[in-house]
């Protein structure tokens, strides 16, 4: 069974026709080959690099139909920096290597765009923040590290650059 | 603005933004036209006759393609050859099978059928269509019972259900045994854990008769299997193209062995002449591979009162599950674990009895610290143990035993080229403040808190050399990199050991640029595509910072004379060596006189575009491929982990307070990257020894496939992983440099549970076996208490 629905992505209105049960997360991937989404358990809910930021709340795309997500905006990993401008936490995590496959590394950064809302650079609160996403290669100290570089330069800006930095 | 010389800095990598803007490109996010997606179902049982299987529902659904069973494959034969089956001193025995099952399943994931429909969510509607029948038989899951003479036969036409045996022997160890004041006797056991990369399996398969099997695929080592291929399907290796892509999410080794259903997806593209996709999930995943370190160790040492060392002797008992694991038949992990049994210990004499046994379980995939998890964490453990025994303690006791002076030969035939034990030693325990450490200890107790320290020693594979990876699983151990210059002057170097996220185009650019006097922007690396990059045993045993960075490194080096040579003639200088120019900031010049400098680009465009300007008689391009192999048997790294614990008795809760790696990569091309090895190595290796466990039920099922019941650790899991170099440079590679990414898994279950089991020492606890999870800490609490009330 299919249904028409329109959903804002990355800034960008999207009207597809999908089959009712098809999970966000290969709607963003195979419908809009938005494919900077990850899938790595699917159905499950553990991995968290599905997660992308839904009405400004991080979710895990994996665990949610696209026709839930009908009139609702949605921000994925393509839609973080402005232009060639690379997204503060981006940069952080170039900077501080917070990466290595790179397969985990959009769960991260939508899980913590939420977190940088409100910049807290202490570690421990940020570890805990992260749980929801697994990695298999940094061991998380390098991100840890991104985070904290991101939550010091993020809490110094002044709050309409914050601001912009925050569309969803 | 960095400057050279590049290597040695931090450098931030040139991978990091298109995954972080989501271009990436790993094998699931490719789409080519009409491609149709495959679904495979699993068998339920651990061992079942397959009596009949209905697939006309399935096949009848829209969408549905097609429907093929193990008897659409058996036309094809027997996986396994010379080609993929490891040649080891020991006894060997040989399982014969071929890409689906036909009439048997071995164990509980096995395969059983696949569907290829138009996408994903109708294959799997089909799979639900599917009736088997299956005729459940007994299952064999305890490797001990395996053992039995009169066990049942996984394989019947074996002998018995050996699929490798080998005895090692070095020295005396029965006058070892002897001549000792004590013997320390315990049994380690491990379990059933491994890597698990973040993203599971995917392969894409597309063939026509003009271009032949393209095939892309989440693989370390895409030359290998290109070649198996070509061998299996009877097809020159010209017809075909293995492609790992760009980006691979994690390899730790369980990406590595050919696997069965690379092989069913290549059939079906070629049977059908479509594109098909098979992208695993999470369920099938844990079902099926990074299942490794399942191994049993009745060790025992032989020692002088004065804490020597003087002989050991283990049984060693790996259950390889059902071992259909091509190129590695799952024994040559824990051959390679019985290798370093002895890890950073100076042990004369001793007794390896090394049987690995087949059972009704998942074939044991590579996974990092190969083989080694368990035999270090037993090692390790055991030394300790000795040292309480002796009244001896534990740093005392390594100061005594560890290898002192390089190179050395081990017992087992491990050649170690270079590293510094004792100076690793004294930095870790000068950092974990290892005497300030006991006082605190003394006065926590006095207030009844347990707190604990403990070491583990780490030597560490840089790479296998030839002389043992052609045994052990018929590859080359050197090596390769090709560069050439674009006509433009731009710099490419293709190389064989493609990335799954180590970082290697960062690390080779810095190298390359250095040679070559650029920048490493200005160097693309290409990895991974059989079409474009030289033939290497792919990634694996920490190969890259010893072997094929020093084949890059060569291989700018190679092309530098002609580069000079067609500099001096440009500038109309006489000919000189290479080594009277100097190539920095994108020019050759004479040496100290930059003013009469020539840039690279128009040198490559001379030898490119313009050959009638080049020196007489020179041929025109500019290329140059060098195969590095080490002068040397092997090629080791050094490294000490400390951590301290502190253990709530009440509950059995472990809190690591500090991890502490003092690691030896020769010297860091790339300080950052080696850090960032290190950390996830570590990570990993904890996360094993505390939370993760394959577990079967009493019907050989699993009980742990999802990601809720197999636990990977979590950040909040972990502690902050600090990390100390202590860089022992190799005599065998141009820069000094050695692997990092194998060797730090296998140092954190021997440290951890050394420090357990000195935070509980008061409560005389033992500490043999992992996980450490809250229940057994609790439980050995408790029986020990029990004890000593007797
Ligand atoms: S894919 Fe969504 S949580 Fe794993
Ligand atoms: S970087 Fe590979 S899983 Fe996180």
């Amino acid at each position: 069974m299919n249904r028409a629905i329109t959903v804002r992505v990355n800034g960008t209105l999207h009207h597809e026709t999908v089959d009712h049960r098809l999970l966000l997360s290969d709607f963003l991937r195979e419908t809009l080959g938005l494919t900077g989404t990850h899938v790595g358990c699917g159905y499950e809910g553990r991995c968290g690099v599905c997660t992308v930021v839904y009405e400004g709340v991080a979710i895990k795309s994996c665990l949610m139909l696209a026709v839930q997500a009908d009139g609702a905006a949605v921000l994925s990993v393509e839609g973080l920096a402005r232009g060639e401008e690379l997204h503060p936490l981006q940069r952080a995590m170039h900077d501080c290597h917070g990466l290595q496959c790179g397969f985990c590394t959009p769960g991260f950064l939508l899980t913590m765009y939420e977190f940088l809302k409100t910049p807290v650079s202490d570690p421990n609160t940020i570890r805990a923040a992260m749980n929801g996403v697994l990695c298999r290669c940094t061991g998380y100290v390098h991100i840890v590290a991104a985070v904290e570089q991101a939550a010091r330069e993020l809490a110094q800006m002044d709050p309409d650059e914050r601001a912009r930095w925050f569309p969803l | 603005m960095s400057t050279a010389p590049w290597v040695g800095q931090s450098l931030p990598r040139k991978e990091d933004r298109r995954l972080l803007t989501g271009e990436g490109q790993f094998v699931s996010d490719i789409v080519l036209p009409f491609m149709l997606e495959a679904a495979f179902l699993r068998s339920p049982h651990a061992h079942a006759r397959i009596l009949a299987i209905d697939t006309r529902a399935a096949a009848a659904l829209p969408g549905v393609v097609a429907v093929r069973t193990g008897a659409d494959f058996a036309a094809l034969g027997p996986i396994l050859s010379d080609l993929s089956v490891p040649n080891l001193p020991g006894v060997t025995q040989r399982p014969v099978f071929g890409p689906m099952p036909v009439d048997e399943v071995l164990y509980a994931g096995d395969l059983v059928a696949v569907v290829v429909a138009k996408n994903r969510y109708v294959a799997e509607d089909a799979l639900q269509l599917i009736r088997v029948d299956y005729e459940p038989l007994p299952a064999l899951l305890d490797p001990e019972l395996a053992l039995a003479p009169d066990a049942p036969r996984v394989y019947p036409e074996w002998r018995d259900n050996l699929v490798y045996a080998q005895e090692f022997r070095h020295g005396d160890a029965a006058a070892a045994f002897a001549q000792a004041d004590v013997i320390v006797a315990e049994r380690f056991r491990g379990h059933r854990c491994g890597a698990t990369p973040m993203e599971p399996r995917a392969t894409l398969a597309s063939y026509t008769r003009a271009q032949g099997l393209t095939l892309w695929l989440t693989t370390q080592r895409s030359h290998i299997k290109r070649h198996l291929l070509g061998e299996y399907f009877k097809m020159p290796d010209s017809r075909i193209r293995v492609i790992a892509p760009p980006d691979v999410g994690g390899g730790f080794g369980v990406k590595a062995p050919l696997y069965r259903e690379d092989l069913v997806i290549c059939q079906l593209a070629m049977t059908l002449g479509k594109s098909v996709r098979w992208i695993e999930n999470r369920q099938e995943n844990l079902a099926n591979i990074g299942q490794e370190r399942d191994q049993i160790h009745d060790l025992e040492l032989a020692l002088r009162r004065d804490g020597r060392i003087l002989g050991l002797r283990d049984r060693m008992l790996a259950d390889c599950g059902d071992a259909r694991v091509p190129i590695y038949v799952s024994f040559s992990m824990p051959w390679l674990g019985a290798m370093y049994l002895t890890n950073g210990y100076d042990i004369p004499n001793l007794e390896i009895d090394l049987k690995c046994v087949v059972t009704h379980k998942a074939g044991l995939t590579p996974s990092r610290a190969f083989g080694s998890f368990v035999p270090r964490f037993a090692i390790d453990r055991i030394v300790d143990i000795a040292a309480r025994r002796l009244g001896l303690d534990p740093l005392a006791m390594r100061e005594i035993n560890l290898i002192k002076t390089f190179p050395h030969d081990t017992a087992t035939g491990v050649h170690c080229d270079s590293g510094d034990f004792v100076g690793a030693l004294a930095k870790a325990s000068a950092a974990i403040g290892y005497a300030d450490f006991r006082r605190a200890q003394t006065a926590a107790r006095a207030e009844g808190r347990y707190v604990g320290v403990g070491f583990s020693l780490g030597i560490e594979f840089s790479g296998l050399p030839s002389q043992i990876l052609v045994p052990m699983e018929r590859q080359p151990g050197f090596g390769v990199a090709s560069i050439k210059l674009d006509a433009d002057g731009g710099v490419q170097l293709a190389h064989g050991d493609q990335a799954q996220g180590q970082g290697h185009d960062t690390t080779l650019s810095q190298v390359v640029a250095d040679e070559l006097g650029v920048t490493p922007e200005d160097v693309k690396v290409t990895a991974g595509d059989t079409q474009s990059s030289p033939f290497a045993a792919g990634t694996l045993a920490s190969r890259m910072g010893g072997y094929t960075l020093s084949a890059a490194l060569f291989a700018a080096r190679g092309l530098k004379p002609k580069l000079a040579a067609i500099a001096a003639h440009l500038l109309q200088l006489p000919l000189g060596e290479v080594g009277d120019f100097e190539f920095a900031g994108g020019y050759v010049f004479p040496l100290g006189d930059p003013a009469r400098r020539i840039s690279l680009a128009r040198i490559a465009e001379t030898a490119f575009l313009a050959p009638t300007e080049l020196p007489p008689g020179m041929e025109g391009g500019l290329e140059f491929t060098a195969h590095f192999e080490a002068a040397t048997s092997g090629m080791q790294s050094t490294n000490v982990h400390v951590a301290s614990v502190e253990v709530f008795p009440e509950t059995g809760r472990v809190k690591i307070l500090r991890y502490v790696a003092v690691d030896d990569a020769g010297m860091a091309v790339n300080p950052m990257l080696v850090r960032g090895q290190i950390h996830g190595g570590v990570a990993l290796g904890i996360s094993n020894a505390f939370q993760e466990e394959f577990l079967y039920d009493a019907q050989g099922r699993q009980t742990t496939d999802t990601l809720q019941n197999y636990l990977i650790a979590a950040a909040g899991d972990l502690p902050h992983i600090e990390v100390i170099e202590h860089h022992v440079p190799s005599p065998h590679t141009p820069l000094g440099s050695k692997g990092k990414g194998e060797g730090p898994t296998g140092m954190a279950p021997g440290a951890l549970g050394n420090a357990i089991e000195d935070a509980l020492s008061p409560l005389g606890v033992t500490l043999t076996q992992m996980p450490f999870t809250p229940e057994r800490i609790w439980r050995l609490v408790a029986q020990a208490a029990g004890r000593g009330q007797e």
